[in-house]
């Protein structure tokens, strides 16, 4: 029994922790999670879900974090005094480093939790970089020190060489087991500092994540880092300058509770009626409407999708359907853009915009499997920025409608600085890889003796089409790999048109480096010979740069059906046989007279296998 | 209307490289104990049918008995006797019923071949159906066939002398190694024989033969490397049509010519919604409103008759539709053609079909009635899909 009396002193920012636990996927962030909350007596032990931060099935199948959340838990520390502890839960993914950051600027201090096996990844200093780019106090934590292939001390050495934080900073603690998990409590107590913002300026809160929620309309979750924030009080967004009543102030512990006042260093959420989560964008300073700051908090950046596919219902019936359901996804991932498009080939569709290939791949699969659509998605490409002759600056992310080659001055591709660890054994693979996707290396470091990491700078294009499987078959799996945005440069690049009969097949034209265009070509057409049947006439595929023909092939024309012999009056058979045929016409798309199937579109978008 | 009846003989000595039908090419000494069972589901089915629902059969006329394989060419005199007896004892078989064995050129043209034939006669046995295929030595060891156009012949004398003169050779384009002039030679061979009935068929390829197999994955073995390209395949069944059409034979059926009167009576039965009863693994039958088929696995028919348990599946009633579109792509394929009714000509998806098969030279129409163009017997199957869902 605690015998002490109880006291409010929690509730003053001197006693309140802001923290993040960043990690490499499956390093153990969730699991170490989860014993915080239950250590803290958040969650007692029996309605305890494994792993309850995550709680999309989604995230929790692909043991990754998409959405941020924020739990308060309190702790009683050994110095005797009660303390607010504000766990902010980071987007485990690349895709999402933005909203990462934004998650990071709520905190003071982060964990930084690295597999005792495993050692440094390069998801560990990507998100290192951030925390220290945020001015975060980190306390590295080497998790998993009970498995027999833990090399604790490898990975403190790794954590210094590649991050520079003093080994004997570092906690060994076992999530699974609670080992350390006190220790860790501690430093967090008296490593990372209170926050400072003064409770009486006016009010400044970060948002750093929002979700749409039926009931209550936008939810939207907020640090804030100066002033106070009451119930009811007239708020206003700096970006859009969108004022709204702050209807209802809540905290999550994590079960939601209602407080009427959220002070500087807190951390909670307020739902005020907002429709569209557009309206509350991560990183955006909400102030008072009455009283307004003097100015915004830094970083604030629009949301830029950086990854575009054209989404096509496998039925036209379904586009409706298909719309309806971009719709509702789209109210809770402000990331998500789309519009509607129109392609000869594969009919009315939806380009849309993502924040990476995960993120486009979480979204299909969302389609998919909340919303039983069966998709065809085609090649997915980047934003180009094109100078026309003129001298006119546009950008282009669908190829049908990149500008005639005679009109452009030059392209120009979006490009990456990517981080590569691996095992020395693999580099080979890797660096021809790299290699063939154009990639230019920056830096060449060892980690330990077998350990690399590997900086380049890539053009994004060539990391969207096949790169992540690519990357994983040459190296087996054994590397990691992270990236932020580099910019912009020139580039030969060429619009690369499939024609069958004549007839360019809009879905499968292309962006490409111009060295690759015959190969590309090649492939595509190839491909296309097999998978298109026989039409009553023989049938050109042509792959063309503008007027230019690159590859050629020929489907030559049906000749007959097959006169075969009726086995004993076997009727049934003979009708399955022609209901088979009926069947496959049906699904096939028609472009001008040649009837090409559907199977044909997906198999040639898959252009790696 | 008389019926037909078919027996199905599911063994062969060795299975052809292009067969993708279901039969078995096992140990005989299965045979007699099949040959036994078949004699009583023929006895008792008629009892067991109408039980199922289905028409019952003692006294039912029948003008044609078929015996297909398999390689039926494989029973003896006696054998086939007591087949036949067990037919008449529960049908009303006509004095002039149609009775054709399947046979493979060996089973009669070798030594014995000539007793064989007579021995089939005398059990009443008047029309054999002979898996020739080609007249090529070549391309018949390619697909596994092992005898020559000599034995083709001899079979056909010994056929003769017995009495037998209502032959019919198959022949299939599309053969390993098959050549246009190869064709020309199996083409003058077989109307050498002077044969009153041929049928032309094409290689078949799908999963359900070793050599269709090999043809779809590309491989050589089966001499699936020598099969002709697609557009010469076309062009050796043009070629038979015409010279079969010149020599006196009239195309019926889209696979099938004959000298004047001698088209098979059993298979037009197939064509022209007649009725006919299957007896025998994997046998299939019609009563004119239901279509159903006994299993084709040997052990389970064997087991199912010995056991008095049911052999066949659930009988399906055909619907309207079914039968109207069975119009199209079963009676289509007799040269004659069909007559258009007022529900087609008032259907105007249908009247689209046709004329789009029109505008594309597969069908010719004269009045009410619509025909296969020599181009839409080679575009068959393009046809007849496009009737099916809108009749």
């Amino acid at each position: 029994m605690d015998s002490q009396p109880f006291t409010q002193e929690y509730m003053d920012s001197k006693y309140i922790r802001n923290f993040s636990i960043i990690a490499h996927i499956d390093h153990g962030k969730s699991t170490l999670a989860d014993r915080l909350l239950e250590v803290t007596g958040a969650l007692a032990q029996r309605e305890m879900m494994a792993q309850v931060l995550d709680s999309m099935d989604l995230e929790r199948e692909r043991g990754i974090t998409i959405k941020a959340h924020a739990v308060r838990l309190m702790y009683h520390s050994k110095d005797g005094h009660d303390y607010q502890l504000n766990l902010i839960d980071t987007p485990g993914h690349v895709d999402f480093s933005y909203e990462v950051s934004r998650s990071l600027a709520a905190c003071e201090g982060a964990l930084l939790v690295v597999d005792a096996s495993q050692g440094v990844e390069a998801q560990t200093i990507a998100n290192a970089f951030l925390a220290l780019e945020n001015n975060l106090e980190m306390i590295p934590v080497i998790n998993k020190i009970d498995l027999p292939s833990a090399e604790p001390e490898m990975a403190k050495q790794q954590i210094e060489h590649a991050i520079g934080l003093p080994p004997a900073d570092a906690i060994l603690v076992s999530a699974k087991s609670g080992i350390g998990i006190d220790e860790m409590l501690e430093a967090i107590v008296h490593r990372i500092p209170a926050p400072t913002g003064s409770a009486d300026a006016p009010l400044r809160a970060l948002i750093f994540d929002s979700w749409f929620d039926p009931y209550r309309g936008v939810v939207v979750l907020v640090r804030v880092m100066e002033g106070k924030l009451t119930r009811g009080t007239k708020i206003r967004f700096w970006s859009n300058g969108q004022v709204y009543v702050a209807e209802s102030l809540g905290i999550f512990t994590p079960k939601a509770v209602a407080v009427d006042e959220l002070s500087a260093g807190e951390v909670g959420c307020i739902a005020a009626n907002i429709k569209k989560i557009s309206d509350a964008q991560t990183g955006d300073t909400i102030t008072e409407d009455a009283r307004p700051a003097a100015g915004p908090l830094p970083g604030f950046q629009e949301i830029k999708p950086m990854v575009f596919a054209g989404l096509y219902p496998v039925d036209a019936d379904n586009h409706g359907p298909l719309r309806d359901a971009l719709e509702k996804l789209r109210l809770n991932d402000s990331a998500l853009f789309y519009e509607a498009e129109n392609s000869a080939a594969l009919g009315f569709g939806f380009r849309c915009g993502f924040l990476g290939l995960l993120h486009m791949e979480i979204v299909q699969e969302r389609l998919e499997r909340e919303f039983d659509l069966n998709l065809i998605t085609t090649a997915p490409g980047v934003r180009y920025r094109v100078i026309h002759k003129s001298g006119a600056l546009i950008e282009v992310d669908n190829p049908t409608k990149f500008p005639e080659a005679g009109d452009i001055e030059r392209v120009e591709e979006p490009v990456i600085t990517a981080t590569i660890i691996t095992q020395e054994a693999y580099l080979g693979g890797i660096l021809a890889l790299l290699e063939e996707k154009r990639g230019a290396q920056k830096k060449f470091e060892y980690l330990s003796a077998t350990r690399v990491i590997l900086t380049y700078d890539l053009p994004l294009n060539e990391v969207v089409l096949d790169f992540y499987d690519r990357l994983k078959t040459v190296s087996r799996g054994y590397a990691s790999f992270d990236y932020h945005l580099a910019g912009y440069q020139t580039a030969p690049l060429v619009k690369l048109d499939i024609m069958v009969a004549g007839e360019p097949l809009d879905a499968l034209s292309m962006i490409v480096h111009r060295d690759f265009a015959h190969e590309r070509g090649k492939i595509f057409v190839e491909k296309l010979r097999k998978l298109i049947p026989r039409q009553q006439f023989e049938v050109a595929l042509q792959a063309a740069i503008g007027a230019k023909i690159v590859a050629r092939e020929t489907i030559h024309a049906l000749r007959k059906n097959v006169i075969a012999k009726c086995y004993g009056g076997d009727i049934s058979r003979k009708r399955k046989l022609l209901e088979k045929q009926k069947e496959g016409k049906k699904r096939m798309k028609r472009v001008g007279r040649i009837d090409i199937p559907q199977e044909a579109f997906l198999a040639v978008l898959k252009i790696n296998e | 209307m008389a019926a037909g009846i078919y027996l199905s003989i599911p063994f062969c000595r060795q299975k052809c490289t292009y067969c993708n039908f279901a039969s078995e090419a096992r140990a005989f000494s299965a045979l007699p104990s099949y040959l036994s069972a078949l004699s009583k589901e023929i006895a008792q089915s008629s009892a067991r049918w109408e039980q199922a629902g289905l028409p019952g059969y003692e006294g039912a006329p029948a003008d044609s008995i078929f015996m297909g394989g398999g390689t039926p060419g494989l029973l003896n005199g006696g054998q086939l006797r007591n087949l036949i007896l067990s037919i008449s004892a529960r049908f009303s078989l006509e004095p002039d019923a149609e009775i054709t064995i399947e046979a493979s050129p060996e089973n009669i043209g070798s030594e014995g071949g000539a007793e064989r034939a007579a021995e089939w006669a005398a059990a009443g046995v008047n029309r054999v159906s002979m898996g020739v295929q080609s007249m090529v030595e070549r391309e018949l060891r390619a697909v596994g066939r092992q005898h020559t156009a000599a034995t083709v012949a001899e079979a056909c004398n010994h056929l003769r002398q017995a009495g037998i003169s209502n032959i019919s050779i198959d022949l299939i384009a599309g053969l390993p190694h098959q050549t246009a002039e190869s064709w020309q030679e199996s083409l003058d061979a077989a109307l050498a024989l002077g044969v009153p009935h041929l049928s032309v068929y094409m290689l078949e390829v799908d999963e359900n033969s070793r050599l269709g197999g090999e043809l779809l994955r590309a491989g050589p073995r089966y001499g699936a490397g020598a099969v002709p390209p697609e557009e010469a395949i076309v062009e050796f069944y043009f070629h038979a049509m015409a010279r079969l059409n010149s020599n006196g034979y009239e195309h019926y059926e889209i696979s099938n010519f004959a000298q004047p009167g001698r088209a098979s009576r059993h298979n037009e039965k197939y064509w022209t919604a007649a009725p006919y009863f299957g007896f025998g693994v994997d046998a299939h039958s019609y009563d004119g409103r239901h279509r159903w088929a006994n299993t084709d696995s040997i052990d389970s028919y064997l087991q199912g008759i010995e056991s008095i348990t049911s052999i066949f599946d659930e009988p399906r009633a055909l619907s309207d539709t079914e039968r109207r579109e069975e119009r199209f792509f079963l009676g289509l394929r007799r040269r004659e053609g069909i007559h258009l009714d007022h529900r087609d000509v008032e259907n105007a998806e249908m009247v689209a079909q046709i004329n789009s098969c029109i505008a594309s030279g597969w069908i010719e129409r004269t009045g009410g009635k619509i025909r296969l163009t020599n181009h839409g017997v080679i575009f068959s199957n393009e046809v007849f899909a496009g009737f099916l869902g809108i009749a």
